[in-house]
């Protein structure tokens, strides 16, 4: 399909755009920011005679805090995310992992909506909201769900996403002490890189003691899809967080990846750098509680 | 090769601060159009997937890349190219520093860097090296080896 000859539907409204998908189900395909959908055009892999964009669409471009709740509007782009004061106070990894996300150029256009739906297994805004039990809230015309977003990715990029829904807001608790998170993202150069291994984790500490009462671990770009490492978690449970209990949970999952060779990477070494990438994000989490207690 | 009429619409929007309006079929991408209907040839293709940034272009005051907006998705948009930033066509201060620091050697790039630190220098007029580099990672330049390129904006900023 050419570009030339494919129809381009704008909608500013979300009811207008859930209409249009109900009117022309599985036959009209959805664009935000469209850094990804214009490529796949390009290439081939995305094929449609016509597209909606819901770009300026000002409903879903939002960020707020309702009580313990966070929320954010599907077509927030990562500039959004970044210049966020409250997702700043609320959740600084996901602030961080969007920080890694493409050029300034791309941020200013991507979308965390649009992340989701692409459902790469490389998508960086995906891990934080992982470990943080996040929740994906799609809409139709006719009705509103919100699915877990461990539920909302089946596999290798399929979603639970009908072709007549829309992704509208992704809400998580907010991160506050003496809960603390981080991201990690190996690549190839410093900005402007896609992940080899990303890591996100949310922990909460125990009132004594170097140890987690509870911990989320998710891995990024070492399997089909984003994962949470449950063993290591388990493992990391309220164990006191030595250097070798910290080897030992990151060579857990490891164990639970399962990455393939890409032109990026191999799989071994993948398998090879996630104890790494955990034992620095399990040490930073340290260093942050220091500084609290000391402030 | 013929193109389909019936798919081409009008759109409008503000091209280096004058109003203009173009048919043009809705899924051609901003840069297709500013280069091939408006003759506006500053943003280049080079790598046409959101890799290089040759095609940068400010939309509604922030950098973007022109290759990855459809052009339906620029209508009624404030659209700012490396021309928009002349001078009673002189270059503006930018563009001279460009020159004066070597920063341009084949110059495919260039239009795409002028308008990434146009946009860096009007929301931090004093950046560090550090800041310079994060604000133009997505410009790729093969020839000057980027040293010169942060000498340019440096010079810029330090002038102000």
């Amino acid at each position: 399909m050419r570009l030339s000859e494919i129809e381009v539907v704008s909608s500013n409204s979300l009811a207008g755009a859930l209409n249009v998908l109900h009117d022309r189900p599985g036959r009209i395909k959805p664009i935000a920011g469209s850094t990804d959908a214009i490529i796949q055009l390009k290439d081939g892999s995305l094929q449609t005679n016509e597209l909606l964009d819901i770009s300026n669409l000002r409903e879903l471009r939002y960020i707020r805090r309702d009580g313990s709740v966070v929320r954010v509007g599907a077509l927030s782009t990562y500039s959004d995310i970044i210049d966020s004061p409250v997702l700043k106070s609320s959740c600084g990894m996901l602030v961080d992992a969007c920080k890694t996300i493409g050029s300034l150029q791309i941020q200013n256009r991507a979308t965390i909506g649009g992340n989701l739906g692409n459902a790469s297994p490389a998508g960086d805004s995906i891990p934080p909201l992982y470990a943080l039990d996040a929740n994906v809230k799609i809409q139709s015309h006719e009705h509103v769900r919100l699915v877990p977003i461990e539920k909302f990715f089946l596999g290798y990029r399929k979603i639970d996403l009908r072709s007549d829904e829309l992704i509208t807001e992704i809400s998580f608790e907010a991160v506050e002490k003496p809960r603390d998170g981080t991201f990690l993202k190996l690549g190839l150069r410093e900005g402007h890189f896609i992940a080899l291994v990303s890591l996100a984790i949310s922990a909460g500490w125990a009132p004594e003691g170097d140890r987690f009462s509870d911990v989320s671990v998710a891995l990024g770009a070492v399997a089909p899809i984003v994962f949470r490492a449950r063993k290591c978690e388990e493992y990391l449970r309220n164990r006191t967080l030595t250097d070798e209990i910290i080897w030992n949970a990151g060579k857990i999952a490891s164990a639970e990846s399962t990455p393939i060779s890409d032109l990026r990477a191999s799989a071994e070494y993948r398998r090879t750098v996630t104890p790494s990438l955990l034992y620095k994000a399990v040490h930073k989490l340290i260093d942050s509680r220091r500084r609290w207690e000391k402030s | 090769m013929k193109e389909r009429a019936g798919l081409e619409r009008r759109f409008s929007f503000r091209l280096n601060g004058q109003q203009v309006s173009v048919s043009a079929p809705p899924a051609h991408t901003l840069l297709e159009v500013l280069r091939e209907k408006l003759h506006v040839t500053g943003p280049k293709e080079d790598c046409g997937k959101g890799e290089c940034g040759a095609c940068t272009v400010l939309m509604n005051g922030k950098p973007v890349l022109s290759c990855l907006v459809l052009i339906s998705q620029a209508d009624e948009a404030e659209i700012v190219t490396s021309e928009g930033f002349m001078r009673d066509s002189l270059p503006d201060r930018v563009q001279k520093a460009f020159v004066e620091n070597g920063a341009v050697q084949c110059g495919h790039c260039t239009p795409g860097l002028i308008v990434s630190t146009e946009a860096l220098l009007s929301r931090n007029p004093n950046p560090s090296v550090e800041e310079i580099k994060t604000a133009l990672a997505g410009n790729l330049c093969r020839c000057t080896g980027y040293a010169s390129i942060i000498r340019a904006v440096q010079q810029v900023a330090h002038n102000d």
